[in-house]
């Protein structure tokens, strides 16, 4: 069994699809969840060098915790090294296989995502850089701007499938 | 028939005519016709039957408060009964068809039921039909639905889509008249996100129907001029065909979009409705006004509308009313549409003016009649005649149509829709309501009248609420306004004198003045009693035109003022919303999302079969070939389990990482059983309890580092523990540093178990599993593979043999799983669902939710000794309460039929042998079954009074709801190794 072959099955077994102006991708990568006392301050990017090359962003998740989301898919040992480093004040849960992360992207898609976000999108409201927790639908994410039209979203593996169609079909008019 | 449509004029667009059909019959209308203005086009004056006399009924407004002219629009699953012909724009293709008759519109038998109409008033049915009371639902009411009614909706399944969205604003502006739009253009030159909703196709309101000119230009002009500026604006937003319906708290507006309501073939890409919510900081209300019909005799034949419907067909639509018209007016907006018609080149006969005082328009040359009423009106399917009362005198004059002018009901129902209520203003002669919580009223709608002056309210309005937000508002310049007829206030004219026919006040529901005199009478002159004896107000228009009528009779008849009286309540919805429009997306496949496990897909491979639990599907068994029957599949995989080996999906289990320095305290706190001293590497079971005693959730906890836990919970508390953790954490006891992350989709896990498990996982663990290095309840984290993957292994079981819970990412779940079957085939593995790993805990007595059903605290279940001697846990005092404690509390027992053949189901209830099947001599019931291929017969769990004690007893098993009756014993709930020592091997 030593030789058995290992594959990582996504989620969501999907190729970026593309609706008009609008992108939908699964970069995959590495999820940290990040857990500290209410009212800890974030570590800053600068102060992660074991993930350093894999581009992180890091993700407000409630009081005292964050996502730390990389796109290059982080090894056991650079996990520990920076669980390591942040003990005690931060404890480290790898959540790579638990959230599912999708990225839209394009000019409609504070449009798309109206459909399904409450909260006010508007770029002086949530500017890029922001994150949250909150549903699309019916379905509970961690909804990040990544940029002017662009957004992450962290949704539970099991519920993946199913956000991710309904991604598809609030898309659908803009393909 | 003849056309009425004009020569020139009207934003009808001449070049492009639209073919449609009204009950088959072809005709011809122009883009920007709706349904009704195309109708009357054609001269097809009658549209419709009224609801329960079946009269003729033609179109009476021009908007979304249309009681009569109700259609089916569309074929098939499009099929749209109750159709408002007002509000439906025309295009090609439209098939729409008459409501409520039978054999055909101009003939329709029903109509009978006018000759009745003496035994028909309010409140018939419940006098006439009392007795007897067994043909209420059988013969009555399926005959009175039948008879009155309104269309009839499609069984077929509607083809188009619906979707939902969210949006935000500083300013919501309903409506898009002159108020609306000027508040608009205010707030969007202030800077402001300003989102304009307007129920009509077209922007513009009664911009579109006057003949004023602003600043020099015609009022559509004016109205494009407008609309083009606040499209401009990036942050402005105007939702046309867009009806805000509801009002909800935290400035929420519900609003429905008719996005592709207009075309015959919608485009599959986008819905046919949105359903809008709308959060706004502040909102403006330009609803306008909606005008009063006159209650007379006949006052609902075809031809009878609105005046400012008839000016809105003349003047936007180009559509004459007929070539010899009346208006019977109470205050001076008649005379813009007498001016109106004379300049169309129809002929007015007469206004008909109830004021002594009435002023001279210059210029007309109809003969008006002051201090006078029309009391009837004439005609069959179209009106033919009018009587005029004035003087004393009677006078019939030959008309055919007829405008009422019967003064503005501020269009109010958002603002009331909160708890506001109206009050009544004899200075306006209508119901105003307040500004409140951030809304506030402009224009029509708050009894402003006038195109110059709604537009300066709008304007306030707007500047107002801008302020309020903290924008320096840029005022519009007010336009000059020429050639605006802008009515006085006027008294109401609530009962007219000399009526000898139905006067209607609700044409919906076909309810009349006499019907209300009959409540007052009656006693139930309340404006609410008065409505549900009446029907007043209760049709599908929600009393649009004829609530204020119905109160200003009330008041009449019992002598007081309309205030007095006061209105009914009112809620959302403003106008009908489609069922589709509620559902949005959410039907079908995307009802509601599905929970997929890591391994759903391994499972579906396998060809198990799914169970939903919750949003999760879980796998129940997995079928062979040859095996017919799901007890078949099942057996099998429990009597593998015993006798070689199995692997199935617990990764729907709840899963949570607790964190910190004081994670073992809380956990201490948490469960009733002792966790602070759990050591490094192990596992234990534990119990939690709810704050009065009863046990919460189980579950198996494992200490994976000294601040560092990893909690399993039940599949269907996952949820609801994680609430509870966090709860404890924040609220109780905030001094504790402890943090919980929930990880049940972060590892798919395996329960593998048998005797021969142990050289099966061996193959793909890295670690030694000899039962000395990794003894019962070791929990750690493993190497597997040769060190290319990292999980977690349990030694832990639920189905009494040895076995295992493996955990690995879940990404890698499916690969895993695979390896694992290969590594056991040579030893008889097979995968088993949730059915077999029921019967196998049944087996080996361990309980579930079946059981701790929250009225068992733990020494019902045995597991008294587990509660620790402690300072404190969740439940601890109450679970010393007396009833908790008393002797004769339901144990866990097991439950064997006497005969191998006979069984029972959950549920029955245990009875002591020979005790006659009461409820009196219950002695418990039964919490679990299943087929037990161990013991060779069904086999049970149950909660008995005193029943630890009760072993071998013989006793009946008791479902009164199928009348069955088998004898079975108590016995020990463990079935399965009683000595633990397949779990040690």
């Amino acid at each position: 069994m030593r030789d058995s072959a290992l594959m990582r099955r996504p989620a969501v077994a999907s190729e970026p699809v593309r609706c008009g102006d609008l992108l939908l991708e699964a970069p995959g990568g590495s999820i940290l969840q990040l857990l500290g006392k209410a009212g800890a301050t974030p570590p800053s990017d600068m102060s992660l060098p074991e993930v350093a090359g894999a581009s992180p962003g890091l993700r407000n998740a409630g009081p005292g915790q964050w996502f730390v989301v990389t796109d290059r898919e982080l090894t056991g040992p650079e996990i520990d090294a920076l669980a390591a480093r942040l003990a005690p004040s931060l404890h480290v849960v790898d959540q790579s296989s638990g959230r599912f992360r999708i990225r839209v992207s394009g000019a409609p898609s504070r449009r798309m995502l109206a459909k399904g976000v409450a909260l006010d999108l508007h770029p002086e409201r949530f500017p890029v850089g922001t994150a949250t927790s909150t549903l699309v639908g019916q379905i509970g994410t961690n909804l990040a701007r990544t940029g002017q039209d662009s957004f992450e979203l962290l949704v539970l593996r099991g519920f993946a499938q199913s956000l991710w169609d309904d991604l598809l079909l609030m898309s659908r008019e803009f393909g | 028939m003849s056309s009425y449509r004009l020569p020139s004029g009207g934003l009808v667009d001449r070049a492009a005519s639209l073919a449609f059909t009204f009950d088959g019959k072809p005709m011809q209308g122009f883009a920007g016709d709706t349904l009704a203005s195309a109708l009357l086009a054609n001269g097809q004056r009658l549209v419709g039957r009224s609801f329960k006399y079946h009269r003729p009924r033609g179109v009476l407004t021009a908007g979304a408060a249309e009681p009569n002219a109700l259609v089916t629009i569309g074929t098939g699953g499009r099929t749209e009964p109750n159709t408002r012909a007002t509000m439906q724009e025309l295009y090609a293709g439209l098939e729409a068809t008459s409501q409520n008759r039978w054999p055909s519109l101009a003939f329709d038998v029903g109509a009978v039921n006018g000759l009745l109409s003496p035994f028909l008033g309010a409140g018939f049915y419940y006098k006439t039909f009392m007795w007897p009371a067994g043909l209420w639902e059988k013969l009555y009411e399926p005959f009175i639905r039948k008879a009155a009614g309104l269309g009839r909706a499609t069984y077929e399944a509607d083809p188009d889509s619906y979707e939902k969205c969210w949006a935000h604003c500083d300013l919501l502006v309903v409506g898009a008249g002159v108020t609306g739009l000027a508040a608009a253009l205010t707030a969007a030159r202030s800077g402001a996100r300003v989102i304009v909703a307007d129920e009509h196709a077209r922007a513009g309101g009664d911009l579109l129907s006057t003949t004023a000119t602003l600043d020099g230009l015609a009022g559509p002009a004016y109205a494009d001029a407008m609309l083009r500026e606040l499209a401009s604006h990036p942050e402005v937003q105007v939702l046309p065909r867009a009806t805000v319906f509801g009002w909800y708290d935290g400035g929420v507006f519900g609003a429905v979009e008719r996005v592709q309501k207009h075309v015959a073939a919608p485009d599959p890409r986008r819905p046919v409705e949105r359903l809008w919510r709308i959060a706004a900081r502040r909102a403006v209300l330009a609803t306008g006004a909606e005008e009063r019909p006159l209650v007379f005799g006949g006052n609902d034949i075809p031809g009878v509308m609105t005046a400012g419907a008839m000016r809105t067909y003349l003047n936007r639509h180009a559509v004459a009313p007929g070539r010899r018209a009346a208006v019977f007016t109470t205050n001076d907006s008649g005379y813009a549409l007498a001016g109106d018609l004379e300049r169309a080149g129809v002929e007015v006969a007469a206004v008909i003016d109830s004021r002594p005082d009435a002023l001279a328009f210059p210029g007309l040359r109809a003969r008006v009649i002051r201090e006078a009423v029309v009391s009837d009106a004439h005609g069959g399917r179209e009106i033919q005649a009018v009587d005029v009362w004035a003087d004393g005198k009677r006078e019939r004059i030959a008309v055919d149509s007829l405008a009422m002018a019967g003064g503005f009901n501020p269009v109010i129902a958002l603002a009331c829709q909160r708890g506001a209520k109206p009050r009544w203003s004899d200075a306006h002669g209508a119901f105003l309501a307040p500004d409140v919580d951030g809304l506030s009223l402009a224009g029509a709608a708050a009894g402003v009248t006038g195109l110059a002056a709604c537009f300066e309210s709008g304007v306030r309005q707007a500047s107002a609420a801008l302020s309020d937000l903290g924008f320096r508002p840029t005022p519009l310049a007010t336009p000059v306004v020429e050639g605006d007829v802008v009515p006085a206030p006027a008294p109401p004219l609530w009962m007219i004198p000399g009526v000898k026919g139905k006067a209607f006040v609700d044409y919906q529901n076909d309810v009349h003045r006499a019907d209300l005199d009959l409540a007052v009478r009656e006693g139930y002159g309340h404006v609410e009693l008065a409505k549900r004896y009446t029907t007043n107000g209760m049709a599908t228009d929600q009393g649009k035109l004829s609530n204020v009528n119905a109160i200003g009779l009330l008041a009449k008849a019992r002598g007081v003022s309309p205030g007095e009286v006061g209105t009914t309540t009112f809620r959302p919805f403003y106008t009908p919303v489609s069922f589709g429009a509620l559902t949005g997306a959410h039907h079908g496949k995307h009802f509601q999302p599905v929970r997929k496990s890591p391994l759903h897909d391994w499972a579906a491979r396998r060809g198990a079969v799914f169970v939903e639990t919750g949003l999760w599907y879980r796998s129940s068994w997995f079928p062979r070939d040859g095996e017919t029957t799901w007890r078949q599949s099942v057996d099998r995989e429990v009597l593998n389990v015993r006798a070689n080996v199995g692997l199935c999906d617990v990764s729907m289990l709840g899963k949570i990482e607790v964190c910190g320095p004081d994670a073992a305290e809380f956990l201490n706190r948490v469960y009733c059983n002792g966790f602070a001293k759990l050591p490094v590497g192990k596992a234990r079971y534990g119990l939690m309890l709810r704050e009065d005693g009863f046990i919460y959730d189980d579950g198996t906890t494992s200490r994976l580092a000294e601040d560092r836990y990893f909690m399993t919970t039940t599949t269907a508390y996952a949820a609801g523990v994680m609430t509870h953790l966090e709860f404890c954490a924040q609220a109780l006891w905030p001094e504790l540093d402890v943090r919980l992350a929930s990880v049940t989709d972060q590892w798919a896990q395996m329960a593998v178990a048998g005797p021969k498990v142990r050289e099966v996982l061996q193959r793909v663990v890295d670690e030694d599993l000899s039962n000395a290095a990794f003894p019962y309840l070791a929990a750690r984290d493993v190497s597997l593979f040769g060190g290319r993957l990292r999980g977690r292994l349990f030694r832990i079981s639920f189905s009494g043999e040895l076995a295992y819970e493996l955990a690995v990412p879940a990404d890698y779940g499916e690969s895993v799983a695979d390896a694992l079957m290969q590594a056991g085939e040579p030893f008889g593995i097979q995968p088993y669902g949730v059915e077999a790993l029921g019967v196998l805990r049944i087996e080996k007595g361990h309980v579930t939710h079946n059981e701790i059903n929250g009225t068992v605290v733990p020494a019902d279940l045995g597991f008294a000794r587990m509660v620790a001697d402690k300072p404190d846990f969740v439940g601890k005092r109450m679970l010393s309460r007396e009833a908790l404690v008393a002797p004769g509390r339901p144990q866990l027992v097991g439950l064997v039929p006497l005969d191998p053949a006979a069984s029972f189901r959950t549920g029955s209830h245990v009875l002591s042998k020979g005790a006659a099947a009461t409820l009196e001599n219950d002695q418990g019931y039964v919490t679990s079954t299943a087929f037990s291929p161990h013991v060779g017969s069904t086999i049970g769990l149950a909660l008995v009074k005193n029943g630890a004690s009760r072993h071998g007893e013989e006793v009946l098993v008791w479902n009164g709801l199928r009348n069955e009756m088998t004898t079975a014993r108590l016995t020990s709930p463990v079935f399965v190794d009683p000595a633990n020592e397949k779990l040690h091997a």
